[in-house]
């Protein structure tokens, strides 16, 4: 990977935490010195090299564990928060930022509401259980769905 | 990749479903801190598959339905 293309993701992850939501092309030039169109680009290629995840519009979707688009997956740590885009991101996100969290989420059978607070990379509840429905193998064939 | 409050909850849920893999949240925590651990820091690299498929067998999440190809 190149390393222009390394900082680009860097700035964009960075400026995600920062903002609480997916930065723009024109918002990462202005961090990394680059133009709209170079950051576009870049997207691209880290988006092919499943570094990001973006949308049918080149925009950031997915800043994985970091999610650009409401989900059943709420992340809290240090008074800012966080979509997560599943059960996995919503841990890595506290993981990602070597911090305590609180994920906010429901039951996929029942809708009841599931509150955990992680704590030095532990969950509160243990009882709780997680599911993943597609191979590891076929994870990136449709990751929106995975 | 979705929480259940427990078995029946999965169990009811994967009624009309191919049932995939399931593992206590404990492990999904441990599993997370492992492969998110480092997107934040200055020094990232993309991991690669066998740096990925080492974790999953650290954590002890081998076999078929684990692997990465």
């Amino acid at each position: 990977m190149d390393p222009a293309d390394i900082e680009v993701r860097n700035a964009t992850y960075r400026r995600f935490v920062e903002l609480g939501r997916a930065p723009t092309a024109g918002e990462i030039a202005e961090a990394t010195g680059a133009t709209a169109e170079d950051v576009a680009a870049a997207w691209h290629r880290l988006h092919d090299a499943h570094a990001l995840v973006l949308d049918e519009h080149g925009e950031i979707r997915m800043a994985n564990p970091f999610s650009a688009v409401p989900t059943a997956f709420r992340v809290e740590a240090g008074g800012r928060s966080w979509f997560a885009n599943c059960a996995w991101d919503a841990f890595g996100i506290g993981a990602a930022l070597h911090v305590d969290c609180r994920i906010e989420s429901s039951c996929a059978d029942c809708g009841e509401p599931i509150t955990i607070d992680v704590r030095d990379g532990t969950p509160d509840d243990t009882n709780l259980l997680f599911h993943v429905l597609v191979p590891a193998v076929s994870w990136w064939q449709d990751i929106g769905f995975t | 990749m979705l929480l259940f409050r427990s078995e029946d909850h999965l169990d009811r849920w994967l009624s009309s479903r191919a049932k995939g893999a399931t593992i206590p949240v404990t492990k999904l925590a441990e599993l997370a801190l492992a492969w998110w651990h480092d997107r934040l820091d200055p020094s990232w690299r993309p991991h690669t598959r066998e740096q990925n498929q080492a974790i999953l067998d650290r954590i002890g999440l081998t076999g078929p339905f684990w692997n990465l190809g």
